[in-house]
C-alpha cells in the first residue's frame, strides 16, 4: 500500500476498522472494570472512560455532534455528578456488605437457596436484556444506505428537531422538566416535615 | 503612575512574546514548510531521481499534518513560563511591589529557573493515595487543552494551509466539549490524593464548573445564533473589516453602518443611492435601528458574561475557591509535587490562554484589524507595505518564511489575547475572593437568568436586523 497523503491513509477501510476495534476493546474493557471494581468511586471514573469510548465510536461514524454531546453531557456532566454524589455517601457501605455476607453464610440451606435466587435476579435480567439486544441486532435486515454524509449534519439535526420531530422533542423536554420538579420535591419533602412539626405546636399554642 | 515599572513590564512582555512566538514560528516553518520542501524538492535532485518516491511524499505530508500539534507543544511550555512571570510582575505593579527582578536580566529568566527547579524536585505519591488515578489526573487535566485548542489554530492564522487540517465543522462545540473535561481531572485529583483539603477543593471545583458552564455556553450559543454557524473559521471570516463588524458590537448589526459610513462621510462618490442600501440592512425604518442598538448592548453584556463564566471555569480569582490557599492549603493540588504539579500549573495557564483565544475569536474578530476599512483605505499605507514587501520578499517568496496574511492575523490575535490575559490579571489584582454561597448565588440567580434573557432578546431583535448569519 502506497499513500501520497495522510488523508488517504486515514480514510481507508483498514484504518477505520483498526480504530473501531481499538475503541470497542477499550470501551468493553472499561465497562467490565466498572462492574468488577470494588471501589465504587473508581468504577464511576471508569464509567466516564466508557462514555468517552462510545463518543469515539460516534466520531468514527462521522456523527460529530452526537459524539461531542456524549462527552459533554454523559461523560462530564451526568457521570461526574453521580461520582460526586457517591463521594458524599457513606464509605461504610462496603463494610455493611461484608457483614451481610457473614450473616448469609450462617443461614439454613433453604433460605440460602432463596437468597441465591434473589441475588441472581439482576444477572438474569441483564442476560435477558443482552440476548434481546443481540438478537435484535443480528436478526434484523439493516438497511445499508449508500447516501454520503453531508458536511453540515448539525444543520440537518437542528432542522429535523425543530420541524419533523418537534413534538417528540417537546415531549422529552416536558418529561425531563417533570423529573426535575419531582426530584426537587422529593429532596424538599423531609425539610418541610422537620420544620412543620414545631411550627404546628407554636400555632396551636397561640390558638 | 510608575512609568519606570510600566516600561520594564512592557519590555518583559515584548521580549518573552518574541521568544515564544519566534520559537513557534521557527518550529512550524521548519516542520511544515522547510523539511517537506527539502525532501520532496531538493532530495531527488541530489539523488539524481526525477520524482520523489511515494514514501517520501507521504512523509512530507505527515510532517505537514503534524505541524498543528507540534506548534502547540512548542508554544504551551514557553507561553506558561511567560504568563507566570507576566502575572507576577503585573501584580507587583498593581500592588506597588517590586516583583521578581533578580534572576537573569531584570528577572527575565525567573520562571525558566523555576521550571527547571520543579522538574528536578522529587515526585511524591502520598501514602493511602490511589496511585494510578493520582498520576492520571494531571494528564487528563492537561490533554484537553492541547486537542481542544486545535480548531482555534485555523481561526487565528487566517485559515493557513498548514492548520486547515485541524478545522472542524462543529468548531466551537468541540472546543467547549474539550474544555469541560478538565473538571473530571480536578475531582479525580482531589479524591485520589487521600487528603480532605484536596477532596473539598475538587468537589468545589466541580460544583463551580458545572454552575458556570451554563452562562458560558449560553453566551457562546447566542453568538453562534447571530453568526449562523459553529465553524470558528467562518465566524472569524464574517467579522472581517474593522471594529464595527466584530461580534462584540451586535454580531454584524452595525455592518450596514460600516458599509455606508464612507458615503455619509463624503469619502467616495456621493451620487450613490444610500437609502436603498440602508433599507437592505435595516428593513423596518426606525425599529431596525433601535434593534441594532439593542443587539449591541446584548452582545457587550454577553461578552462580559463570557469573561465571568470563563474566569470561573478556569478557577481564577475571584473564583479560585478550589484552591483558596487561606482555607484549603492549595486545594486539589495540595499533595502534588515535582513534575505533576508543574503539569497542573502549565495547564492552568494554558487554559487561561485558550479561553482568551475563544473570546478573541468569538467576540473580537479573531485576526482582524480593528481599524475600519474605509479609514484604512485613506491612510497612505500602500508605499509602506510595498517597501516592506520588497524588502522581505526573499523571506516571503523564496523561503516562504513569512506569509503576510497569516502574519498580520497572528499579530492582532496576539495583541487581543494578551490584552484579555492582562485584564484577567488586573481583575485578580483588584477583586477579593467570593465565598462559596455567594459564588453559587451569583451563578444561578444572576448569571443564568441574565444569559437566558439575553438569549431571548437576541432571538427577537435579530429578526429586524440583517446580521452576519
Amino acid at each position: 500500500m502506497e499513500f501520497v497523503n495522510v488523508q488517504e491513509l486515514v480514510s481507508t477501510g483498514v484504518a477505520e476498522a483498526l480504530a473501531f476495534y481499538f475503541i470497542a476493546a477499550l470501551a468493553i474493557t472499561l465497562s467490565i472494570g466498572v462492574i468488577s471494581d470494588k471501589n465504587v468511586i473508581r468504577a464511576g471514573f471508569l464509567l466516564i472512560g466508557v462514555f468517552g469510548g462510545i463518543s469515539g465510536l460516534f466520531f468514527l461514524l462521522q456523527a460529530q455532534f452526537i459524539a461531542l454531546a456524549q462527552v459533554m453531557i454523559y461523560a462530564v456532566g451526568i457521570t461526574l455528578v453521580v461520582v460526586i454524589a457517591l463521594m458524599l455517601t457513606n464509605p461504610r457501605l462496603q463494610n455493611e456488605e461484608a457483614e451481610e455476607e457473614a450473616i448469609a453464610s450462617s443461614e439454613p440451606a433453604l433460605l440460602k437457596f432463596l437468597d441465591s435466587i434473589r441475588n441472581g435476579f439482576p444477572g438474569l435480567v441483564a442476560w435477558i436484556a443482552f440476548v434481546t439486544v443481540y438478537m435484535a441486532i443480528r436478526s434484523e435486515h439493516w438497511e445499508q444506505s449508500t447516501q454520503t454524509i453531508g458536511e453540515d449534519n448539525i444543520a440537518v439535526i437542528g432542522r429535523a428537531l425543530t420541524t419533523d420531530y418537534s413534538l417528540p422533542f417537546e415531549f422529552a423536554s416536558v418529561l425531563l422538566l417533570a423529573a426535575l420538579i419531582g426530584a426537587i420535591m422529593l429532596a424538599k419533602a423531609e425539610k418541610v416535615e422537620d420544620t412543620d412539626t414545631p411550627r404546628e405546636g407554636i400555632e396551636s399554642g397561640s390558638n | 503612575m510608575n512609568a519606570a515599572e510600566i516600561y520594564k513590564l512592557s519590555r518583559l512582555a515584548i521580549f518573552w512574546l518574541s521568544v515564544t512566538f519566534g520559537a513557534v514560528w521557527v518550529a512550524c516553518w521548519g516542520v511544515g514548510v522547510f523539511i517537506p520542501s527539502l525532501i520532496t524538492g531538493k532530495m531527488p535532485f541530489l539523488l539524481q531521481v526525477d520524482n520523489p518516491s511515494t514514501t517520501v511524499v507521504f512523509i512530507a505530508d505527515l510532517l505537514r499534518s503534524l505541524t498543528p500539534i507540534l506548534s502547540l507543544l512548542v508554544f504551551i511550555p514557553i507561553n506558561a513560563m511567560f504568563m507566570v512571570l507576566f502575572e507576577r510582575r503585573s501584580l507587583a505593579l498593581f500592588t506597588v511591589r517590586m516583583g521578581p527582578n533578580r534572576h537573569g536580566f531584570d528577572g527575565l529568566a525567573q520562571t525558566a529557573a523555576d521550571a527547571v527547579k520543579l522538574l528536578f524536585k522529587e515526585d511524591i505519591t502520598p501514602r493511602g493515595a490511589d496511585a494510578f488515578m493520582f498520576t492520571l489526573a494531571p494528564i487528563i487535566f492537561f490533554a484537553p487543552s492541547i486537542f481542544g485548542a486545535l480548531p482555534l489554530l485555523a481561526a487565528v492564522t487566517n485559515n493557513h494551509d498548514l492548520f486547515k487540517v485541524a478545522n472542524l465543522p462543529t468548531g466551537i462545540f468541540y472546543i467547549l466539549a474539550a474544555a469541560s473535561i478538565p473538571v473530571v481531572a480536578l475531582v479525580m485529583a482531589g479524591w485520589a490524593s487521600n487528603n480532605k483539603y484536596s477532596l473539598v477543593g475538587g468537589l468545589r471545583s466541580a460544583a463551580q464548573a458545572i454552575s458556570y458552564e451554563i452562562p458560558l455556553v449560553l453566551s457562546l450559543v447566542t453568538m453562534c445564533l447571530l453568526a449562523g454557524t459553529l465553524d470558528v473559521v467562518e465566524i472569524v471570516e464574517q467579522q472581517k473589516g474593522g471594529i464595527l463588524n466584530w461580534n462584540i458590537l451586535g454580531g454584524g448589526a452595525l455592518s450596514g453602518y460600516d458599509k455606508l459610513a464612507p458615503y455619509w462621510l463624503n469619502l467616495v462618490d456621493t451620487s450613490f443611492d444610500t437609502s436603498a442600501m440602508f433599507g437592505q440592512f435595516y428593513p423596518v425604518p426606525w425599529l431596525s435601528s433601535i434593534m441594532a442598538f439593542v443587539l449591541v448592548i446584548c452582545t457587550v453584556l454577553l461578552f462580559g458574561l463570557y469573561l465571568t463564566g470563563a474566569c470561573a471555569e478556569i478557577n481564577r480569582i475571584p473564583f479560585d475557591l478550589p484552591e483558596a490557599e487561606s482555607e484549603l492549603v492549595s486545594g486539589y493540588n495540595t499533595e502534588y509535587s515535582g513534575i505533576k504539579f508543574a503539569i497542573f500549573f502549565l495547564a492552568e495557564f494554558t487554559n487561561l490562554f485558550v479561553v482568551s483565544s475563544i473570546a478573541t475569536v468569538m467576540f473580537l474578530g479573531g485576526g482582524d484589524n480593528p481599524i475600519p476599512k474605509w479609514i484604512l483605505d485613506r491612510l497612505p499605507l500602500e508605499p509602506i507595505s510595498n517597501a516592506l514587501g520588497s524588502l522581505l520578499s526573499p523571506l516571503i517568496k523564496d523561503l516562504m518564511f513569512i506569509d503576510p496574511a497569516t502574519f498580520w492575523a497572528a499579530f492582532w490575535v496576539i495583541v487581543k489575547v494578551y490584552s484579555i490575559v492582562f485584564f484577567a490579571i488586573l481583575v485578580r489584582g483588584t477583586l477579593p475572593r467570593f465565598r462559596i454561597d455567594q459564588l453559587m448565588d451569583f451563578g444561578w440567580k444572576r448569571l443564568i437568568p441574565l444569559a437566558l434573557i439575553l438569549f431571548v432578546v437576541v432571538v427577537f431583535a435579530r429578526t429586524w436586523v440583517v446580521c452576519h448569519g
